[in-house]
């Protein structure tokens, strides 16, 4: 967490105790840097989230936007990759929130893969499928938490959770994830 | 439900995470333990979904994202610094309304007379001014007119400005 604080500007960090280089904007051309070691990986990350690919470049684009609005005291790549996963955790969040708990997400298109790469391809879609059954909330806790390597105070921040509860939760969202996969035929030992 | 994790879940999970083999008192318990199993399942299912390879997807250009980023940071600056004129804008409705009030409340009498008297001294004006007298009563009715169409004319250019703002 301390990390992570480290990495945000000076006028969102109350509790440093020790002096920081001042914060600033990132330059174009740090942009750019960032934007190509990280971005894909973060497309990918929403796509596993949203399950839709225009969502996915459309939050995409306002976690970027985020980013490039806040003065950051570090150019550390670990600490702005932990930065811009917690601003799309919380883009997605906003997303969800605003286009409402009912509406249900749409399935992408089965795949129509060659021969060669048919099982793999449907694999792939239904190891997606399986995990758009989870929850938001629980998408975001099992990615940060099992995928990014997030500290426990570093998910309550980012999903406004107090840190005690986070333990519980990611053990009732990997259960019910092992449910999903049981019940599926996808686990582990059975790929 | 049943929240509680067993006391060896913690260090599978993290073994599991870093892709390693538990050691054997813990793989002992792995084999013995349902509830470390389906975590251990768990996390490493969520590994193979984020080592699966995404779709093939061109990615938003970024320099559209740069420029979109310096126009919501220029709108930014551009709301905060029309803040107090926005403001002032307000203040200045809420003053105008406030004399308008203040102003009815003073001269209460005068606009009550006023207004009884307005329509029909409006019709009778014309014959009025050809009998050679006066449609308001003296230059207090007159005052009285001018002071309520200015504070009109105040509070519609008010409402004016608040409209187009909006």
């Amino acid at each position: 967490m301390a990390e992570l604080t480290a990495a945000l500007g000076a006028d969102t960090v109350s509790d440093r105790t020790a002096p920081a280089p001042p914060a600033t904007l990132l330059t174009e051309q740090e942009f750019h840097e960032i934007y190509r070691s990280q971005g894909r990986a973060l497309w990918a990350y929403l796509y596993r989230l949203t399950g839709n690919a225009a969502d996915a470049d459309d939050l995409l684009q306002d976690s970027f936007c985020r980013l490039l609005a806040t003065p950051l005291a570090t150019r550390d790549e670990s600490q702005l990759r932990a930065y811009l996963f917690r601003i799309a955790s919380n883009v997605s969040i906003d997303h969800w929130r605003r286009s409402g708990r009912a509406r249900r997400e749409a399935d992408p298109p089965p795949p129509t893969a060659t021969p060669d790469g048919a099982n793999a391809a449907v694999l792939r879609h239904d190891m997606a499928r399986t995990f758009r059954e989870l929850k938001p909330q629980e998408r975001v806790l099992l990615w940060l938490a099992h995928v990014e390597g997030s500290e426990h105070r570093e998910i309550a921040t980012t999903l406004g959770l107090k840190a005690a509860s986070v333990p519980v939760l990611l053990f009732r969202a990997r259960r019910k994830l092992a449910g999903l996969l049981k019940k599926r035929g996808l686990g582990p030992g059975e790929r | 439900m049943l929240d509680r994790t067993c006391t060896h879940q913690s260090a599978l999970v993290d073994a599991a995470l870093s892709g390693g083999e538990p050691d054997a008192a813990l793989a002992a318990h792995l084999a013995a333990c349902p509830s470390c199993r389906e975590a251990c399942d768990a996390v490493r299912w969520m590994r193979q979904l984020a080592d699966a390879p995404a779709e093939a997807h061109a990615l938003p250009n970024p320099d559209v994202i740069w420029w979109k980023a310096q126009l919501l940071r220029r709108w930014d600056v551009e709301r905060r610094a029309a803040a107090p004129i926005e403001r002032m804008h307000k203040a200045e409705l809420v003053g105008g309304l406030a004399s308008l009030v203040a102003f009815v409340v003073w001269q209460w009498s005068g606009v009550s007379r006023m207004f009884s008297n307005l329509v029909p001294s409006l019709l009778s004006t014309m014959s009025a001014q050809a009998a050679g007298g006066h449609a308001a009563s003296g230059p207090s009715g007159l005052a009285l007119t001018l002071g309520s169409l200015l504070l009109g004319a105040l509070i519609l250019a008010g409402f004016h400005r608040m409209l187009s703002d909006n």
